[in-house]
């Protein structure tokens, strides 16, 4: 039974992602490319070779993060769709402390309070939605959704006002000081942060997997009612569950500050966004940690593939911006699916005699 | 002329033969009873028949011709309707959208607008047809278990179907509504049509049916006309050793006067503000089984909802062995020593989608051995579930598996399990033999009496009043909300209960106070 369960969600997640693949592959044949040797230079680069795998690792960390932040609400059923606005808080100010620290502290000290900082921030945020929720029954989608907006404009208007580095040519916040950043390791592009994300992980693995909590948010999400009356105080474990997702996105977007950006400019976290990004890699990776990790290591590949094809090919890169969009599409029918059981009645209606049975839950 | 025929009908689930070549034949304008232990096969047998699930392997015949059936739409065009042991029904909305639902009436042929008014009427003259009591504008979420039944018997005798089958119909109705419901199967089958019923009621069987199939581990162990058999007979066949029918409490009444429970005064409102329960005042004794009995949703419901920490008191107070635990969560009365059978399992007790293993700790998840440090330890989970399977006798057919593919009965046992074995003070019963087969209701009797003379005590809630009579100590009996008498359930007989629960005040009721 596990095991048919484990197949079923690998199914459903690699299969969008090779559908995809094969659509993208007819459009590099339009554009009169070859898609197997453009395929190659994606993924062998930032695979397969050293250096491009740690690149791959370094931008896969925040993706992790964000991916983690998702996964640990939508479990419960619970849709904070504010991991970007989070993450953004975060960064900012973890940037705007990274500026402001003396050059003298110690650099550990230096990167752990920036790290704190982004951390308080993001659960500061994500309490807004969480105690609506949680004690006045405001729906928590509409309100995470609508935060971001609120947010990205506000932090815009600091950025371009009080906290203007004006030595510089575009609308930013001044780099952070040297003690704040992540130093890499060797010639790669990896650093502290992807480890910091890993250990992460494994606390959230052992949390979803193996805890109380992950129990009650596996209640929570397939029974509020049998949660609420074998004893799980439900709106509590909101808040809880809140409060985990918006320091996992403040992390991500202190780590992300401290380790590649160094400052924060109107573009910060890229199109669409790390928030949103986070999105899709849970949805890849079913809501289960170590989906997710492999989700997110995967959707890096093709970020940082995606440069390799431009230096290596003709193919424009925005080619990897097609593939998303339909891995996104094609998960979205696994969802129509999940409603409707189309495949099931397709299936059926070709072979006639299948074994499986048409409503299990009778 | 056999109207349903099946031929070496099977169903496997995996490796696990939940029908193993059933063969049985319904004859028209019969009523068919099916009866069978907890997992025996019955409901995956009817299930198959109304196109829910696909045979693994053998034929249907409807009317002596072979039959494909491929969904309940396909069976309900075949004139085959079947309501379910668990309701598929829509909460928000009423009674009469959730009938016509799929057969909207529209003003004209071509409108595309429902004609509410016409809907209502149409309704309305169904349920006065059949003489049941419901208002086609209530919400389904509002009432009761038992209304919510009426209304899935009612969708079916809307759609016109010939053969009608139902999975334990009786299991939420109240004696006086099963003797209704019976009066409205026979009179259809007068009218030529064909009933199938499964129930665990063996007095229901011989009252109702013409003929008895027996299913035992998902074979066919007897085929017999009502009239030629008892209801030892089919006991015997069904679980294969004698079983008592009743288990009586004979103990003398050795309650201590010291009082385990006390509810005082307790009022509650619902969430559209109306006075459901008024003044409940009573107490259970250290070593007592009190009944609580009523017809469904006469703040039945509601006392329990109360009582085990789901919705708040407006006014009263509750306590356990002197403890106040009024409007407390229900973990913090868990840790009190209360023990939960929930009224709805599903909703309450159990979650379908879920592992037995994950159920198996519901509600005592925090328990030390548990859970240590925040962190579960699964193998002591498991070796929990194994125990519980193995000591209640629980038929499943993964063990791995979900909940939501136990049998309704053994779904049940599973609750029972969990909370006797938390070893609990006291224990809040709520219908706990509910859709349970005649081997486990013996059981679960014998566990209540024990723990109740292990000197623990025991709130009693069953719509079931041969089950409230023969396993309390005291009964009261409530009434729109109230309590209006409490009897000795030795000096009363049934017919006194069910004027009371009617709302017929006799003297021999003391404590009565209208
Ligand atoms: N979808 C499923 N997957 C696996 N096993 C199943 C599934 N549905 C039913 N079973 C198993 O098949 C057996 C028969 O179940 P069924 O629901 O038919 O029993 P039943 O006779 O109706 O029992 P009850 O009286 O308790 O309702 C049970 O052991 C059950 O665990
Ligand atoms: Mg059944």
């Amino acid at each position: 039974m596990k095991r048919m369960d484990f197949g079923k969600r690998l199914v459903n997640s690699v299969l969008p992602v090779l559908l995809a693949f094969v659509i993208g592959g007819i459009v590099i044949l339009m554009i009169g490319e070859n898609p197997l040797d453009t395929y190659g230079i994606l993924l062998g680069k930032s695979l397969f070779t050293v250096k491009g795998f740690l690149n791959t690792l370094h931008y896969a960390s925040p993706l992790i993060l964000t991916g983690l932040a998702i996964a640990v609400t939508f479990k419960a059923n619970i849709f904070n769709m504010g991991v970007e606005g989070q993450l953004l808080l975060g960064a900012f100010f973890s940037g705007i402390v990274g500026t402001s620290l003396p050059a003298s502290l110690n650099p550990a000290a230096a990167q752990l309070l920036c790290l704190a900082v982004g951390v308080i921030c993001g659960v500061v945020f994500a309490l807004v939605p969480a105690i609506l929720k949680a004690y006045c029954h405001v729906n928590e989608m509409v309100v995470t959704l609508m935060l971001n907006y609120a947010m990205i404009k506000v932090l815009e208007f600091l950025a371009t006002g009080v906290f203007r580095d004006y030595s510089s040519g575009y609308v930013c916040t001044p780099i952070i000081k040297e003690n704040a950043m992540f130093p890499r390791f060797g010639n790669s592009k990896l650093t502290m942060f992807f480890f910091i994300a890993i250990l992460v992980f494994i606390v959230m693995y052992v949390v979803m997997n193996k805890s109380k909590l992950g129990y009650e948010i596996t209640a929570i999400g397939k029974n509020p009612e049998f949660a609420e009356a074998t004893g799980m105080k439900v709106h509590k474990k909101i808040m809880i569950m809140m409060i985990i997702s918006g320091a996992l996105s403040g992390l991500a977007g202190a780590g992300y500050m401290m380790s590649e950006q160094f400052k924060y400019t109107l573009s910060f976290s890229g199109n669409p966004g790390l928030g949103w990004d986070g999105m899709l890699i849970a949805l890849l990776g079913g809501h289960s940690p170590v989906g997710i990790l492999v989700a997110a290591i995967f959707y890096s590949a093709l970020k940082t593939g995606a440069d390799h094809i431009n230096l290596y090919s003709t193919v424009p890169k925005e080619i990897v911006s097609v593939i998303q969009g339909l891995i996104i599409l094609f998960l979205a029918v696994k969802f129509v699916d999940e409603h409707t059981n189309i495949r099931e009645k397709l299936f059926r209606k070709k072979t006639g005699k299948p074994e499986t049975a048409i409503s299990e839950e009778a | 002329m056999s109207i349903i025929k099946t031929i070496d009908l099977t169903k496997k689930f995996g490796d696990f033969t939940a029908n193993d070549r059933i063969n049985i034949s319904v004859e028209k304008q019969e009523i068919k009873c099916i009866v069978g232990e907890n997992g025996a096969g019955k409901s995956t047998l009817m299930n198959m028949l109304y196109g829910l699930l696909r045979p693994t392997s053998g034929k249907i015949l409807l009317h002596e011709k072979e039959t494909v059936i491929n969904g309940p739409m396909d069976a309900i065009a075949h004139g085959l309707g079947m309501v379910h042991q668990h309701f598929k029904l829509v909460p928000s909305l009423t009674v009469y959208e959730n009938i016509l639902l799929g057969a909207e009436l529209k003003k004209s042929s071509k409108s595309p607008i429902i004609d509410r008014k016409k809907e209502i009427d149409e309704v309305k003259k169904l349920i006065e047809k059949y003489k049941f009591e419901l208002d086609p504008t209530d919400k389904i979420e509002d009432i009761s278990v038992g209304g919510r039944q009426r209304v899935e018997i009612l969708k079916m005798l809307y759609r016109n179907v010939d053969i009608l089958i139902l999975d334990e119909p009786t299991a939420v109705l109240t004696p006086q509504e099963v003797d209704e419901l019976f009066v409205n199967l026979k009179e259809l089958r007068a009218q030529g049509k064909t009933i199938i019923v499964i129930t665990h009621k063996l007095r229901e069987v011989m009252e109702l049916s013409d003929s008895v199939t027996v299913i035992k581990q998902g074979k066919v162990v007897g085929n017999v006309l009502t009239k030629d058999t008892s209801e030892e007979e089919l006991a015997q066949m069904m679980v294969g050793r004698e079983v008592v029918l009743t288990v009586q409490n004979t103990a003398e009444n050795k309650a201590s006067e010291e009082i385990a429970y006390q509810v005082e005064d307790v009022c509650t409102i619902n969430d559209y503000g109306k006075e459901v329960l008024q003044n409940i005042s009573f107490c259970v004794h250290k070593g007592e089984i009190l009944g609580v009995a009523g017809v469904e949703g006469n703040g039945q419901s509601e006392l329990v909802k109360v009582l085990t920490g789901l919705m708040k008191t407006t006014k009263g107070k509750v306590s356990i062995y002197g403890k106040d635990v009024t409007d407390k969560w229900p973990d913090e009365l868990r840790q009190n020593g209360l023990g939960i059978i929930p009224e709805d399992r599903y909703a309450q007790g159990l979650c379908g989608t879920m592992s037995i293993a994950d159920n198996c700790i519901a509600g005592y998840h925090s328990v030390p051995d548990v859970c240590k440090f925040g962190l579960l330890d699964r193998k002591n989970i498991s070796c929990k579930r194994d125990r519980f399977v193995k000591d209640f006798d629980i038929r499943v057919g993964d063990i791995n598996g979900n909940v939501g593919q136990l049998s309704g009965g053994n779904a049940q046992k599973i609750i029972i399990a969990r909370e006797f074995e938390s070893n609990p003070k006291l224990l809040i019963a709520c219908q706990p033999t509910r859709g349970v087969d005649i081997g486990s209701i013996e059981f679960i009797h014998k566990q209540i009496l024990d723990f109740r003379n292990k000197g623990n005590a025991v709130l009693l809630i069953s719509s079931e009043l041969s089950e409230v009579m023969s396993l309390s100590d005291r009964i009261i009996v409530m009434y729109k909300g109230r309590i209006i008498g409490e009897l000795s359930p030795k000096e009363v007989s049934r017919s006194e209960i069910g004027l009371l629960m009617a709302g017929i005040q006799n003297n021999k009721a003391k404590g009565a106070f209208i």
